[in-house]
């Protein structure tokens, strides 16, 4: 009897710290939400080719010097005598309407598309997070006022609402053109976010954290915001290149980035009326924009597939 | 007439929409079925209903000129002729006796006298009825008591010096002398109109009643078209071969040239730039390429803005533009660089007066914009409509001023050419803009006065601001010059004085690059007008 009543707590114990391992474990696993999603990322081939040409995209951002001598600002870089040349050896792209080389512009036109899908990504995500925890969050009034407001301006299409803007304000830059995205973009992650805080907040860790007696700044901070990361990730990552593509529209209809200001959009109306004849000068930045727009939606696909637990 | 085709801002929505706007016209072919002597002619939408003193712009312009017949009318080779009118006599220019052909008739058979060109006229000078070609009757004595400007009621409905002498003869009393008066009357806001339009105006403007070549079949629709057909009884009737013309109304032009090559439609005055590199292929021996009456500038407003004052300055800026590589490559040859304020088509054009001015030559150019002072800031603003395909060339402007005076140019785009004018109008724009004039009448007197003068910046286009009395006076010895010739010659004189201070840059002149289906054998055009009695149907 006394043999047998000292051996359990021995076999208990163990049992008992073979679980809290698994425990502790399982917890690490959890909380590294992100590292797990890496490590199944970096094993998907067309994250590594999207990685690739959006680090080469990158590149031509922040350093167009480096793939071609020649600056689009220079004087006397757009010559008309050579207008719609085709592509010549020196100049690979040809030349357009008003005589400057295509090869330069779509390198340095990378830059602007990059700035302002990145601008208009970022300025999204933290409106829309911010706003949306708020108001998933707090609840009651203030959720029914910010969910009207999102709703206002969730219904004004991106293209629509953003003719409508620039017409009244005017603009030319990226910062305006990513303001005005930013502006009509950020319901959506506001929604995504609310929901997420929603369904999150009534979960047993929260009111486990709001016993132990933390204040709501921790418990948004470092209790529901890790959890809901994930999808904003997810959706923030497949906007970047949405948002390349509508900045490529705005600036095509004429209301986005504008002369002396490069922008692939821009370069395509410019050279859509001759098309028939001089297809050099529509097609490479028409390609340039395709790629980035296809490079970055890669992107985010495979991020999904990574993140979404419904996926795995 | 200002702008020549404003497209309107609605053209952007128009791109957005691609597909709709193949609708505008393209879609019923069937009234230009081969065979039956009707043909099918593009115009764009008309910016107003059908009434001829409320058309100041070539779309519905062509409409009337179809519908109704002046007393005089251009000819193949822009020269004013008599139409209407049996003679225009005068001895001072001042007084003039119109005697009209007889047998002319109304679409409703109402007989045309001078009594019905008395009654029009009176109706488009009247400020009451706000009539867009109401500045055109200013020449005509009792002008300012129908004028009397905003707010103000005019105190009468008649022009003083219109008077009918019986039923044939119409005696007209200007204010002063002005020979060009017989040219301006080719104009179709100078048309008669039959007792029908004063009872419902509004339902006139959307089925006219003219006393031209064709009668309207149907209504205005609008949009989409414009159905007429030959009115037997008109006077010359034998001499026209066409049966019908029915107007389509494209919002786009690529999609006119589209059914042009098809078959579609039988005439286009305007081959799109897209169309320009093979419209001699697609069109052999069918296309009609001829100088065209308007004049593209680059405009200063001197007025406003100090900084453009300085003759020099606006010289430099002129000799920085190489007019020719424009033309060529920009253009494709539908410009030609423009040597003269005056069109090559109009007589008192002389080929090469502004000279150097007008000649690239950067290294002059730098030295007279030195000697200027410069603009301040050493930066340039030139803007311009983005509705009328005007980008790719002020661009280009843009780029050589800045490459060859050293200067920062940037293009400044603006919705609609109606912006920029009330910019310029309210000094909040006070840049370099695009600017254009063609012709209201074949008439040397047409490129100055109205542009220029001091009276045409309140009532007319002159948006320099530009004020010289030199100028104003041989502009008046013109008018008052007892022959066409002598008065050629005053109006050069001006013109000097102006190719001397630049107030306005000209860049280029416009070419017509027409084009029409094989159902036409031949057909001629002059001043954006297709000439009836020209057509010939194979």
């Amino acid at each position: 009897m006394s043999e047998k009543t000292i051996e359990r707590p021995t076999t208990d114990e163990a049992a008992l710290a073979k679980e809290i391992e698994a425990d502790e474990k399982a917890a690490a696993r959890q909380a590294s939400l992100l590292k797990d999603g890496w490590a199944d990322l970096r094993k998907r081939p067309m994250f590594i080719v999207s990685g690739l040409v959006i680090l080469l995209l990158l590149a031509l951002a922040v350093v167009p010097g480096l793939f071609t001598a020649r600056s689009p600002f220079s004087d006397g870089f757009c010559q008309l005598q050579n207008s719609m040349t085709p592509p010549t050896s020196g100049h690979l792209f040809g030349y357009d309407v008003q005589g400057c080389d295509i090869y330069t512009r779509t390198v340095y036109g990378a830059r602007n598309s990059i700035i302002v899908g990145v601008v208009t990504t970022i300025a999204t995500t933290l409106i829309g997070g911010l706003v949306g925890m708020l108001a998933g969050l707090i609840g009651g009034w203030i959720d029914a006022v910010l969910s009207r407001v999102t709703e206002v301006f969730s219904a004004l299409p991106l293209l629509v609402g953003g003719l409508l803007i620039m017409s009244i304000w005017g603009g030319g830059d990226v910062w305006s053109v990513s303001l005005i995205m930013a502006v009509l973009g950020w319901p959506q992650v506001f929604r995504i976010m609310r929901g997420e805080v929603i369904s999150n907040k009534y979960n047993d860790y929260v009111a486990a954290a709001r016993a132990l007696g933390a204040g709501p700044g921790r418990i948004a901070f470092r209790h529901i915001l890790p959890n809901t990361l994930a999808p904003v990730i997810v959706i923030t990552t497949m906007n970047l290149g949405v948002y390349i593509a509508a900045e490529a529209a705005l600036s095509y209809l004429g209301i986005g980035i504008q002369y002396p200001n490069i922008s692939w959009g821009l370069m395509i109306s410019d050279a859509q009326d001759r098309f028939l004849t001089s297809p050099h000068a529509l097609l490479f930045p028409a390609g340039a924009l395709s790629i980035t727009v296809l490079a970055f939606i890669m992107l985010g696909d495979v991020v999904r597939d990574a993140f979404d637990p419904k996926m795995r | 007439m200002r702008g020549a085709k404003s497209a309107k801002w609605v053209a952007i929505a128009a791109v957005v929409a691609l597909g709709a706007t193949a609708c505008g016209g393209g879609g019923d072919s069937g009234s230009s079925a081969k065979g039956d002597g009707t043909v099918a002619v593009e115009i764009g939408e008309p910016q107003n209903s059908l009434v001829p003193t409320n058309t100041y712009e070539t779309e519905g312009g062509q409409v009337i000129n179809a519908l109704f017949t002046g007393l005089t009318k251009l000819d193949a080779s822009n020269k004013v002729v008599n139409a209407m009118a049996q003679s225009i006599d005068s001895t001072d220019n001042k007084v003039w006796t119109i005697k009209l052909k007889p047998g002319y008739t109304f679409h409703n058979g109402e007989k045309v006298t001078a009594q019905s060109f008395i009654d029009a006229w009176n109706y488009g000078a009247n400020q009451t009825n706000a009539q867009q070609t109401n500045p055109l009757f200013s020449h005509i004595q009792g002008y300012s008591d129908l004028n009397p400007g905003e707010g103000k009621k005019p105190t009468t409905d008649k022009l003083s010096g219109l008077k009918a002498v019986g039923e044939d003869t119409l005696q007209v009393t200007l204010t002063g002398a002005f020979s060009a008066f017989p040219s301006q009357l080719s104009f179709t806001a100078f048309v008669p109109l039959p007792k029908a339009f004063f009872k419902d105006p509004k339902g006139f403007g959307e089925a006219p009643i003219g006393n031209g070549p064709f009668e309207m079949k149907g209504k205005f629709k609008h949009n989409e078209s414009i159905s007429t057909t030959k009115y037997d009884k008109y006077p010359d009737a034998s001499k026209i071969e066409v049966k019908g013309v029915n107007f389509k109304i494209y919002s786009n032009l690529d999609t006119a040239y589209k059914d042009l090559v098809a078959g579609n439609l039988d005439s286009l005055l305007t081959i799109p730039t897209s169309g320009l590199p093979t419209y001699k292929k697609d069109l052999p021996n069918r296309t009609i390429d001829e100088p065209d009456s308007a004049v593209g500038y680059i405009g200063f407003p001197v007025k406003y803005n100090k900084a453009f004052q300085n003759a020099d300055l606006r010289k430099a800026v002129s000799m920085s533009i190489d007019r020719k590589t424009i033309s060529e490559k920009i253009f494709l040859g539908a410009r030609t660089p423009a040597d003269d304020y005056i069109s090559p088509i109009i007589d008192g054009y002389r080929k090469g007066a502004c000279g150097e001015a007008c000649t690239l030559n950067p290294a002059k150019a730098k030295e007279l914009y030195k000697k200027s002072g410069g603009l301040p800031g050493n930066t340039l603003e030139i803007g311009y409509n983005a509705d009328g395909g005007h980008k790719d060339w002020v661009e280009a402007v843009a780029n050589q001023i800045q490459q060859n005076l050293g200067v920062k140019v940037t293009a400044k785009p603006f919705e609609q050419f109606q912006t920029i004018l009330n910019d310029l109008d309210a000094k909040k724009y006070s840049g370099a803009f695009r600017m254009a004039w063609s012709m209201d009448y074949p008439d040397a007197e047409d490129y100055l006065r109205p542009v220029f003068s001091k009276d045409a910046i309140a009532n007319g286009s002159n948006y320099s601001g530009y004020v010289n009395e030199d100028f104003e006076k041989l502009l008046v010895q013109g008018d008052q010059a007892p022959t066409h010739e002598e008065a050629v010659k005053l109006y050069q004189q001006a013109d000097d004085v102006l190719l001397k201070d630049l107030p306005y840059i000209p860049v280029y002149f416009y070419t017509m690059n027409a084009g029409f289906s094989d159902k036409i054998k031949s057909m001629k055009v002059a001043g954006h007008q297709i000439l009836w009695d020209t057509v010939k149907l194979s």
